[in-house]
């Protein structure tokens, strides 16, 4: 019984963490199974990857509602985050554990470092999202100006460009996704906001709204080829749930860039513990 | 004699600007669905873990692995693996019911591109559990 509660501890911190710092739980939860509880990798990120499913789920409904998320847009660049993790699916079962260990080292370096930036300080808190804030509009209604299919993928106040480039930034976020056990979000939403000209808020909506899809994708794989544990994926889906849950309602009475120090220390000291166990599996 | 209802605008608010209003009604409709979606899901979930953690079930242990036939009887017995089991699938095919929905909205407001993106999404989320299947080891 406290190994299942632990479990939900463990997640419900994860889900706090990762809500107050707009990342998905994916990045915590599969260090919290390897490292804390000794699961095997492939056991892990098939485990993450339902919780990023039952999170994104949750806040998609709510960015939708209130029209922050671009639909049209989010599903015309998941049938490309879809196709990756279709492959990141079938590639994770050919890689030994060492080498997505050291992926993942990689890619908590690369978070780490990106938060160290700043580069997410304009990253909107979830309270902000859950709030669905105005973003910049030019009171566009939205709607095809030239009659392209690119251009009826654009939003209020903004017009989406560069489609190719989001279409690659998408097949490279769903195989990071189906190999790590994360959203992805880390990839898609620079893209869409950078490259493709989306507004950061809807950029980071749209990506939320992609998770489930891109997710279940791999996740299938996963569940089929026995990679999902119910007894760790249940007990961890439901504390990250509520982690979530807690940490949209607390964003506002928190001190975020303390929060954001202390975080880089923690994925840092991850991402070597990481390393080290990859070089230890070799 | 009644009056005629006033038509409905062409365009909703939206957080930033305005949206038409095929695409709101659309995106309403999906957000009820994925909420919905989640929330069973958690609540399926949620019965499977509490009734681990009465049987005094580790996690740690190794669960059982995933066998469609023993769904149905586990779920009758009430047993725990039944409940998780049926709320991982849940879990797992809201997305593609979120796309279903989509192709159905697309197809009904004539939105042809749309409607084949939507179609190839479920298509690979077939070839998914097809290849799944296949190379199963």
């Amino acid at each position: 019984m406290i190994g299942g509660l632990l479990i939900v501890a463990s997640g419900a911190a994860a889900g706090v963490f990762g809500s107050l710092l707009g990342l998905g739980g994916g990045i915590l939860i599969v260090p919290l199974l390897t490292l804390g509880f000794g699961l095997p990798f492939r056991e892990a990120v098939g485990v993450s990857l339902v919780s990023v499913i039952v999170t994104s789920g949750a806040s998609a409904g709510v960015y939708l509602q209130r029209h922050v998320a671009n639909l049209r847009l989010g599903m015309t660049l998941e049938l490309f985050t879809a196709t990756g993790a279709l492959v990141g699916g079938l590639i994770a079962f050919l890689l030994s554990e060492q080498v997505i260990a050291a992926l993942f080292a990689a890619l908590l370096a690369y978070t780490a470092i990106s938060m160290a930036r700043g580069r997410e300080r304009d990253t909107p808190s979830a309270e902000a999202e859950a709030n669905g804030d105005a973003t910049a509009t030019d009171g566009s209604d939205g709607e095809a100006t030239n009659g392209s299919f690119v251009a009826s993928l654009s939003g209020p106040g903004y017009t989406v460009r560069r489609l190719p480039a989001g279409i690659v930034g998408s097949l490279f976020a769903g195989v990071v996704s189906a190999l790590l056990g994360v959203g992805g979000g880390l990839v898609k939403v620079p893209v869409m906001h950078l490259l493709m000209g989306v507004p950061l808020r809807t950029a980071t909506a749209t990506s939320n709204l992609m998770i489930g899809v891109t997710a279940s994708a791999s996740a299938i794989i996963y569940l089929l080829r026995g990679g999902i544990d119910p007894f760790v994926a249940g007990p961890t889906a439901i504390g990250v749930f509520i982690g979530a849950s807690i940490g949209s309602r607390t964003a506002h009475r928190i001190d975020l860039r303390l929060l954001r120090i202390l975080f880089v220390v923690v994925l840092l000291y991850t991402a070597v513990q990481m390393a080290q166990r990859a070089l230890a599996l070799g | 004699m009644s009056e005629a209802p006033a038509p409905r605008p062409a365009t909703v608010p939206a957080a930033a600007g305005r949206v038409p209003r095929r695409h709101a009604d659309l995106d309403t409709q999906i957000a009820r669905l994925l909420t919905a979606g989640t929330y069973v899901s958690i609540g399926l979930l949620a019965i499977g873990v509490l009734g681990m953690l009465a049987a005094g079930q580790s996690p740690f242990a190794g669960g059982p692995s995933f066998a469609p036939g023993r769904l149905i009887p586990d779920l009758v017995a009430l047993r725990p693996e039944g409940f998780l089991w049926l709320g991982l699938i849940a879990v797992i095919s809201t997305p593609s019911l979120r796309v279903a929905a989509s192709l159905i909205g697309y197809l009904r407001s004539g939105e042809r591109a749309m409607a084949v993106i939507s179609a190839l999404i479920l298509g690979i989320i077939f070839l998914s559990v097809a290849l799944a299947i296949g190379t199963e080891g």
